[in-house]
């Protein structure tokens, strides 16, 4: 069309995109002294993350509760996907007059069925971003916050659209109008028929300017296309700036996402290390400590809110707000990126250096170059990051897989292990791990105190068996969850089971003390189990605690310690399934089922707890509003079990009046946290009377044949 | 001002303490600081940070309490004195008080702090016959401390009428209770930077004396043998119809109990 100012545009277009992105690119790359996971790896699972999530828009389409804007986004990405290879046919329009790409701009079926495709898609696309607009100015949905930013994209987007279809209505009019006065090419194929039978959104499109005459007609043409053009170039640039940088980062941020274990498990960290100490660089205290993909979450964050509207402490009024907080970790990013990247080339001088005063010196600079916010405290408040229950919904929603809990948790590690600014009340709990192994701090003696007259073995009497029982602090000090414990044992001896538990040699497996950042208590809990564990050649365990699975499912590998762990759930779905277990459908009352996020988010395990309850309840299993992979936590999670709650509403008061609002008569639970939690909010309440807490093993155990 | 503050290490009491033949079964025991005198070493750091203060401590025992003096590092106590001699082994408060006398007189201290008693014993002796053999003053079970100036702090104690204050001169003994504060846990840092740390260690004649000097040959007080509290029953417990429960209560009240 224009050689010299297709160039032009493109050199200017382009250049200022690849400088941007260039810069971005270092950013990342200079980001961590410690790197992720190998996000490399298994790149057939990738690719499929990348078909399903990405390109398939799962997580926006596939969810119940918001599926119309789900199909929005999701239609104009797969039209900008369509679009992308008509973008590259009017680039070689700007060059050369009547460019066509091999296959697709040639007059065969692909050829026709993609400007078919491509003509549906523009209107789609349209329409789209038409209701994307009135979503937001008038609908407002609660969870997004209005910018400019959105509003100025949407118009470009309909800019975009507008201008495609302007300009293939004109060349409409000009080839049927006018006799094609310009030799413009178009499909002709005898086999197809015109192009423009396929094309009606342009054919309408070019309905509205046929009063026009040849000359004028031609001028639209030309002047939509350098519209077109030249917005897709400042689309482009704009991008980068802001949330919109995600139409960039998504693919290769599902792409690289954890596979394995939902989010990136936490580093082992080496506490011996005294160099570390006095880096401060244990946890996370200042943002160049995030490492390069946790950097890649922050420009991929699309600022939609999904996560904050799931979130427990956000709904209950905690100042817990995701996108604030990546959205105000990503400034201190921008704003350090200077110096984070100068760090980065001073820690490249220090690798094989060998000079002590040359270490010294650099490392002095480098300190110096630290920015001067500390991220707790100066970037997000002391409230904000203490409030997280590390229940994964956010994570489970976000379109764009996110990771906020391990970066929530190096920040505590940060705080609990470089500042010494943890809440104070966790103390006592604290202190009850170091010395009793338990967080109650009772007497480790008496760990097997419940088992008294159960006929239950230690290992210590006899190693000999099929199964450890993993009995857990609860189960074994708690009174309400000891009888959980009897209920399990009673189902075991039932199915002739050969088990034995640790007795008084089984501690606490850390979790809590790992989730609030205390990376030293938690190691000397893992080192002590996994020693028991090991010497007594302990394979499969069957954990009556979803947080303990965890740990010792996901946690001990990384400490030498690996067993099969399974959930008792799980154990005893299998004891039905074989049936070793009968079960009565004895159960009366409305059933329901509240799922622990370490066993569902967690682990998966979604499917046994619901068989069983289906096959003790008479009426079966009526489902909560929030539940399986949307679940709403109990509030215990992430060590908050061991703190108060003071801001805003309690959150297993809210998921207890969710239970109470669904007219259950007895919930299910299978985590002893849950146990506690959703029966002390249904006492608060004042409906513990109406509503039964109930463990799947007792239940199981009362409905046994 | 110089803090010298004591630290005793003592059995676990959050387990069951079994004994056998008048002596305390070791097997399956832990030990711990004493929870008060964790509070007296809270109060040291704290005074500590609050005011210019050395803080020492001094623990009598054998090496296994280099453990316990680390921590104590840890929560921000910067020097450790460990006396170590077996001829303490059956010492009795007089005797310890004796130690912490000589182990003052070497270091000169402004303010010594104690736990208010020991939770392996519960004598409540040591601090304040310390004070005695010093000859100076002694506020016991001090619940709030506030330096004035470099000779003087002001105590409140817990007394039977309710909360006493006393101003006192230094140098001077308090023994603390542990509402005076909720102990920190021992900072993770300083526990990695403790180890390196040395406890100035000494028997009986590095510290100038002997047992024979300190009263050992002729102990005021000496532990005959160890006996088991008899258990307590367990309760019975009702559930069901308030109506119904209250009915069996009070038959068993006046038919088994006979009190009614
Ligand atoms: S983290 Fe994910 S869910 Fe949350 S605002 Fe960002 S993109 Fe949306
Ligand atoms: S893990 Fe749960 S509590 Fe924590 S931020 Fe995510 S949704 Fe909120």
């Amino acid at each position: 069309m224009n050689p010299l100012l297709m160039s032009l545009l493109l050199i200017i277009g382009l250049g200022i995109f690849g400088r941007t992105m260039y810069y971005k690119i270092q950013l990342l790359l200079a980001l961590g002294p410690v790197d992720p996971a190998n996000r490399f790896n298994n790149i057939v699972e990738r690719l499929k993350n990348l078909v399903i999530l990405a390109i398939g828009q799962k997580r926006l389409v596939g969810r119940k509760r918001e599926w119309i804007a789900g199909i929005m986004h999701a239609f104009i990405f797969w039209g900008f996907c369509v679009l992308l290879i008509r973008s590259i046919s009017l680039y070689g329009e700007g060059f050369v007059k009547g460019f066509q790409l091999p296959i697709f701009g040639h007059d065969g079926l692909i050829g026709y069925l993609y400007i078919a495709l491509k003509d549906i898609m523009e209107a789609l696309v349209l329409f789209m971003a038409a209701y994307a607009i009135f979503r937001r100015a008038v609908l407002k949905p609660t969870r997004m916050h209005n910018t400019w930013e959105a509003y100025f994209v949407l118009v470009m987007i309909v800019v975009l659209m507008i201008s495609d279809l302007m300009l293939d209505g004109a060349r409409y009019n000009l080839i049927t109008l006018f006799n094609n006065p310009d030799h413009l090419y178009f499909f002709n194929n005898p086999k197809f028929g015109s192009e423009f039978i396929w094309t009606p959104v342009s054919v309408g499109a070019a309905s509205l300017i046929k009063g026009l005459s040849a000359e004028t007609t031609s001028w639209v043409l030309t002047i939509m296309f350098w519209i077109h053009i030249t917005t897709q170039l400042v689309f482009l640039n704009f991008l980068p700036l802001g949330k919109h940088f995600h139409v960039i980062t998504a693919l290769p941020n599902v792409f690289l996402k954890s596979l394995g274990y939902p989010h990136e498990k936490a580093a082992v960290l080496d506490l011996e290390n005294e160099a570390a100490w006095e880096d401060e660089t244990l946890g996370l205290n200042h943002i160049h400590q995030l490492n390069w993909k946790q950097g890649l979450d922050l420009y991929t964050c699309t600022e939609c809110g999904r996560c904050k509207d799931v979130c427990p402490a956000y709904l209950t009024d905690k100042p817990l707000s995701l996108n604030e907080f990546n959205d105000d970790l990503k400034a201190e990013l921008f704003n350090n990126s200077a110096n984070v990247i100068k760090r980065a080339n001073l820690a490249a001088n220090l690798n094989g250096n060998g000079d002590a005063e040359d270490i010294e010196a650099i490392k002095t600079q480098m300190a110096e170059l630290n920015s001067e916010k500390s991220l707790v405290g100066d970037i997000i408040s002391e409230d904000t990051l203490w409030a997280c229950t590390t229940c994964r919904a956010c994570e489970q929603v976000c379109p764009v897989t996110i990771e906020h809990v391990p970066r929530i948790i190096a920040l505590r590690q940060g705080q609990t292990l470089m500042a010494e600014a943890y809440p104070k009340e966790l103390n006592v709990a604290l202190k009850g791990l170091e010395r009793n192994g338990n967080p109650w701090g009772i007497g480790y003696d008496k760990r097997a105190d419940w088992a008294e007259g159960l006929d239950v073995k230690t290992m210590a009497d006899d190693s000999d068996v099929d199964y450890l029982l993993w009995v857990g602090c609860a189960g074994s000090f708690d009174d309400r969850t000891k009888k959980v414990t009897t209920s399990l044992v009673k189902i075991l001896q039932k199915a002739n089971i050969s088990f034995a538990i640790l007795g008084t040699e089984e501690k606490c497996t850390g979790d809590f003390a790992r989730k609030v950042g205390n990376e030293m208590l938690y190691q000397m809990m893992a080192e002590e189990n996994i020693a028991t564990l090991n010497n007594y050649k302990v394979k499969k365990i069957i954990a009556a605690c979803p947080h303990c699975l965890n740990t010792l499912k996901h946690d001990y590998p990384q400490m030498g310690g690996n067993y099969e762990v399974i959930h008792h759930t799980e154990f005893i779905d299998q004891l039905v399934k074989s049936g070793k277990i009968t079960l009565n459908k004895s159960f009366e009352g409305s059933l329901t089922y509240h799922d622990p996020c370490y066993l569902g988010r967690y682990n998966e395990i979604y499917d046994q707890p619901r068989s069983l309850l289906n096959s003790v309840a008479k009426d079966g299993l009526k489902e909560l509003d929030r539940h399986g992979k949307e679940s709403f936590c109990c509030g215990a999670g992430g060590g908050r079990m061991w703190m108060e709650e003071t801001i805003g509403k309690r959150i297993n008061n809210v998921r207890a009046q969710e239970i109470v609002d669904k007219k259950a008569s007895t919930v299910a639970v299978s985590c002893p946290f849950c146990l506690t939690m959703i029966e002390d909010g249904m006492k608060e309440l004042a409906q513990e009377e109406n509503v039964k807490t109930q463990d799947i093993a007792e239940l199981v155990a009362n409905n046994m044949a | 001002m110089k803090i010298l503050t004591t630290v005793k290490k003592v059995v676990d009491v959050e387990l069951n303490i079994r004994v056998n033949d008048g002596a305390i079964v070791e097997d399956g025991l832990q030990y711990v600081i004493n929870a008060w005198d964790e509070n007296g070493v809270e109060t040291a750091v704290q005074l500590k940070e609050n005011n210019s203060a050395e803080t020492t401590l001094v623990s009598i025992g054998g090496d296994d309490n280099a453990d316990m003096i680390k921590k104590c590092y840890a929560m921000g106590i910067e020097n450790g004195i460990l006396i170590d001699d077996p001829a303490l082994a059956n010492a009795d408060s007089s005797v310890f008080a004796k130690v912490l006398q000589k182990v003052y007189e070497k270091g000169e201290y402004d303010l010594i702090i104690t736990g208010k008693q020991a939770q392996d014993t519960d004598n409540g002796q040591a601090g304040i016959m310390l004070a005695e053999y010093l000859n100076i003053p002694c506020v016991s079970n001090v619940v709030a401390i506030e330096v004035m100036d470099d000779s003087h702090v002001k105590v409140s104690r817990l007394g039977d009428a309710g909360t006493e204050i006393v101003e006192l001169e230094l140098p001077a003994v308090v023994t603390v209770s542990d509402s005076i504060n909720e102990p920190r846990l021992p900072a993770m840092r300083g526990i990695m930077m403790a180890k390196k740390k040395k406890i100035e260690t000494m028997d009986l004649s590095a510290l100038g004396t002997s047992i024979d000097d300190l009263g050992g040959a002729d102990l005021q007080s000496e532990v005959v043998e160890y006996m088991q509290p008899e258990a307590r029953k367990s309760g019975q417990k009702f559930e069901g119809d308030a109506a119904e429960i209250t009915a069996e209560v009070v038959g068993l009240l006046s038919n088994e109990a006979k009190v009614l």
